[in-house]
């Protein structure tokens, strides 16, 4: 019982890094219908970041967490403009090689600036076990899930009660309407692809504790969370969620109970089954064709 | 810029002396490796060039699908070493390449049946996590693959006792590469490469025409997988060891990027991106560590800056950005089958109409789009439906085509109940329509727009058409007679090899219905066919329908123009909201009181009238 709710988890805490990454998807998906095919390398270049402010160069987590966040975004606006604008704007899906391209050259650099070895970053709250009884939890994984789900939470309200975010919802619905409507459809545009990389940068940044921060890490990460919104649905923040850590939990288990090679198999003929079985995703609307 | 015949004739020689020349310059065994390597990746682009540049689909799985080719190749002539007989002969490598093959291809089958039902983004990211499971089952399966260690010991290919050497292996590469690229060629101009290039403009378009694009999906990725299991089982034979690494991700991306680069959709493509992309980056020594960042800013600079790829820049003929012309007589061929009327089988009574529709209703959401509606449409006549916009008219037409299905109702074609369950299924049944918006499909010419849609009852299928057999050839040739029949019954004799992206607005109308007509319908749904046209062109369309009612074909005919609905109609059905309001000869439906009022509320100026009367 205790292993169970040790590995239960690790596993929960891994669901929300995954969800994190998963919703970035989402978010660039629905307001314009792109991908960012690369989001597992910033997830690594948050990482990566966190090791060199935190790790070598001291600072405090707070100040590492801004200067990410500030870093990945004006990054995320420059990408947009360069890599994914001029394709959707010709109605080509270049885009899809574009943002593949820039998480490739991101790994290069990454393998040139920090080299090829794993780097190890300490726990931000620490290392000790917190013991409730007999059940032990790392502080690290509740600030994980704690950060994640306040993450989605932030969402949420910017979504529903902030003028930018209805703007977004706007413009998921229809950019043409909303341009003439006087949203900066553009702007909405770019912001979206921001945000989604910051949210990959947070993940990677709550990810180094517990794995290890390497220019590979985010290229399996990057993949399996975008199982999360294929089995979701893209345009479900709240399913994501629940998905995520459903599906981080399912995976700790497997890896804990069974045997840890059959777990991406187990996530790869999942995504198959749901992409057979609802192509919409398990919380989608079924979207109708028309003539 | 086009070459002369004879230019190329001299390019070919030169290059096959070239080729021929290779291992007698190179003598080191690393050249001789990295030209192998090029013919390798080679005939994988060229599967890649299939499904992507030519069927507009996606793939970033393909290293996965090579790497089934070559365990499975070297694992089966591996088992079949322990006989003797069948290792003198070398029979042991030439099964198991095989089994490479078949077993790359029967994967493909297994992924793209379900991944192929979504679309763009989503495929390439099923695709990748496809190749990603690949690799990682290569690892962890060590009793079998030996994990990360991979396998060894891979005996070479022999022929009665000769063992092939690295010279010999690059002529059988070399050779494959060849009739790889001759199959390439051959698939593309045949009529399952034109419903894949087809397929890549306008899906729907296809459906309609009577084509089941799902299938026809699974058929690309599986001749495209089939390529990448005989690369793959190539790559295993030539050194005597493979494992895990040489079937990543990169690889993958590798193979999208030789047809970028090379430039998609072309026959030449894959030969320039798999031979510039293999040389350069080993020619330039030291370079490693810098690979990802090489390969990324060539796929940055193609995209920006090499839209059409290395073929693009070329002078057509060396490129063959089209396909060539197959025929040079036309019209010789003597068809089986008239072009239109004439029903596939059986020829109904007279009197039994060829659809009829009892009580069809259709809501969306809350709102009732149709509410048991009526509907009987008869040989040779041509039938109206009009109504003010909104009344459900295009709802009824995506019914009876089976893009939709009724929520109540039933249809009925020739007198038997009919579930129909998509558009391709429609057309089978002899329902073909065309669409409010045009769909054509792209650049093709207005031939094959025709042709695409002539299906054929004794098809010699895909294989006669890669061997090029003298039935492939006779079919083409009836296909061919067939289409140019029916552009003549529209009018377009005279634009046959014009590429319809050109066409005016009038001819993509009557290319559209051209091509509906080329699956032979019993019924054909025109929907607003006049919509933008000028009256010169109204008045040629009415001609046409006119001489379509002749043959015996059903026409429902959606329109608000009433000078074309009055001209060529037999009988007019009007919906509005939902409901026949009125339905019979033009005469009672004009004058009945319902419809007037339904189009010109209940004031006294009855203009539908005057203007028609």
């Amino acid at each position: 019982m205790v292993f169970f709710f040790q590995i239960l988890m690790d596993g929960i805490a891994t669901g929300a890094i995954y969800a994190l990454v998963a919703v970035g998807y989402s978010v660039t998906f629905t307001t314009m219908r792109v991908l960012n095919f690369g989001l597992g390398m910033w997830v690594m270049l948050g990482g990566m970041l966190t090791y060199t402010m935190h790790v070598s160069l001291g600072l405090n987590i707070v100040v590492t967490l801004i200067a990410v966040v500030s870093v990945l975004s004006l990054m995320g606006i420059v990408a947009e403009r360069l890599t994914v604008r001029p394709f959707v704007g010709a109605g080509s899906e270049g885009w899809v090689m574009a943002t593949l391209a820039v998480g490739l050259l991101f790994v290069n650099v990454a393998e040139l600036v920090w080299g090829r070895n794993s780097l190890r970053v300490p726990a931000f709250v620490g290392q000790d076990v917190l013991r409730f009884g007999a059940f032990g939890i790392y502080p690290q994984n509740l600030l994980i899930i704690a950060s994640s789900i306040g993450a989605f939470l932030a969402l949420e309200y910017f979504y529903y009660h902030t003028l930018w975010g209805k703007a977004f919802r706007a413009v998921a619905h229809s950019p043409d309407t909303s341009r003439l409507m006087g949203i900066n459809a553009g702007g909405v545009a770019t912001a979206s692809y921001a945000l989604a990389c910051v949210l990959a940068g947070v993940a990677g940044i709550l990810v180094v504790p517990i794995t290890l921060a390497d220019p590979q890490m985010g290229t399996v990460l990057g993949l399996k969370a975008f199982v999360i919104p294929i089995v979701a649905g893209l345009a479900s923040p709240r399913g994501i969620l629940i998905c995520g850590i459903a599906y981080g939990a399912v995976e700790g288990l497997i890896s804990g109970y069974l045997f840890s090679g059959i777990r991406d198999i187990l996530a790869f003929g999942l995504m198959i089954a749901v992409l057979y079985w609802r192509p919409d995703g398990l919380f989608g609307q079924p979207s109708a064709e028309r003539a | 810029m086009s070459m002369s015949r004879s230019t190329v004739r001299l390019l070919l020689v030169a290059g096959a002396i070239g080729f021929l020349a290779v291992p007698l310059v190179f003598t080191s065994s690393f050249f001789k490796f990295l030209f192998i390597l090029v013919f390798i990746y080679l005939i994988v682009s060229i599967g890649m060039n299939l499904l992507i540049g030519y069927a507009g689909q996606f793939s970033l799985g393909h290293a996965g699908l090579m790497a089934i080719g070559a365990y499975v190749s070297a694992i089966v002539s591996m088992s079949l070493a322990k006989v003797p007989a069948l290792v003198f002969v070398g029979g042991n490598v030439w099964i198991g390449m095989l089994a490479g093959i078949v077993s790359a291809g029967a994967a493909g089958a297994v992924l793209a049946f379900p991944a192929l039902r979504v679309k763009g983004p989503y495929l390439a990211m099923v695709t990748v996590a496809f190749g990603w499971v690949i690799w990682k089952v290569l690892l962890t399966w060590t009793s079998v693959t030996g994990g990360d260690l991979g396998i060894t010991a891979i005996p070479r290919p022999r022929v009665a006792g000769h063992i092939f050497t690295v010279t010999d292996y690059y002529y059988l590469s070399g050779a494959a590469a060849l009739v790889a690229l001759v199959l390439q060629r051959n698939i593309v101009l045949s009529d399952f490469g034109r419903k894949i290039r087809a397929m890549k403009y306008n899906e729907m378009a296809l459906e309609a025409v009577g084509v089941s694009v799902h299938r026809e999906k699974v058929a690309v990725f599986v001749i495209s997988a089939m390529f990448a299991g005989w690369g793959g089982a190539l790559f295993a034979h030539l050194q005597n060891f493979i494992n895990p690494d040489n079937f990543q991700f990169f690889n993958s991306v590798f193979f999208l990027l030789t047809i970028l680069f090379g430039g998609p959709g072309t026959l030449s493509g894959p030969f320039f991106g798999a031979t510039f992309l293999t040389l350069v980056p080993e020619l330039l020594h030291g370079a490693e560590q810098y690979r990802l960042l090489i390969f990324s800013v060539v796929i940055l600079v193609t995209l920006f800056y090499l839209p059409h790829g290395i073929a693009g820049l070329l002078p057509m003929r060396i490129a063959e950005r089209t396909p060539v012309k197959e025929f040079t007589a036309a019209r010789t061929a003597s068809t089986t089958r008239p072009a239109v009327g004439a029903p596939l089988a059986g020829s109904p009574a007279a009197t039994v109409p060829v659809v009829k529709v009892v009580g069809v209703s259709k809501s969306f959401g809350g709102i009732h789009a149709l509410e048991g509606v009526d509907l009987q449409l008869e040989t040779g006549t041509v039938h109206a439906l009009i109504g003010p916009n909104g009344a459900g008219k295009t709802t009824l037409v995506n019914i009876i085509s089976g893009l939709y299905r009724g929520d109540r109702g039933t249809v009925s074609l020739l007198g038997k109940e009919i579930v129909l369950t998509s558009l391709h299924h429609a057309a089978r049944q002899g329902i073909a329509r065309t669409f409010q918006t045009i769909k054509l499909f792209g650049d093709m010419t207005v031939r094959e727009h025709v042709m695409v849609g002539c299906e054929l009852q004794s098809g010699t299928g895909l294989l006669g058409a890669m061997l090029r057999t003298k039935s492939h050839y006779d079919e083409e040739r009836r296909r061919r007679a067939i289409a140019d029949e029916l552009l003549e019954l529209v009018g377009l004799s005279d634009l046959v090899d014009v590429s319809a992206a050109t066409l005016a607005y009038g001819h993509r109308r009557l290319l559209e219905m051209a091509r509906a007509l080329a699956s032979r319908p019993r019924l054909l749904l025109l929907d607003e066919p006049a919509a933008g046209l000028v009256a010169s062109e109204i008045a040629m369309l009415a001609g046409v329908i006119d001489r379509l009612r002749l043959t015996g074909l059903a026409v429902l005919l959606v329109e608000h123009h009433m000078d074309l609905v009055v001209a060529v109609s037999d009988r007019i059905t009007v919906l509005e909201q939902g409901q026949v309001i009125s339905h019979g000869e033009v005469e009672t439906v004009r004058n009945d009181p319902r419809v007037i009022e339904a189009y010109l509320g209940t004031g006294e100026d009855h203009e539908f009238v005057a203007a028609h009367g």
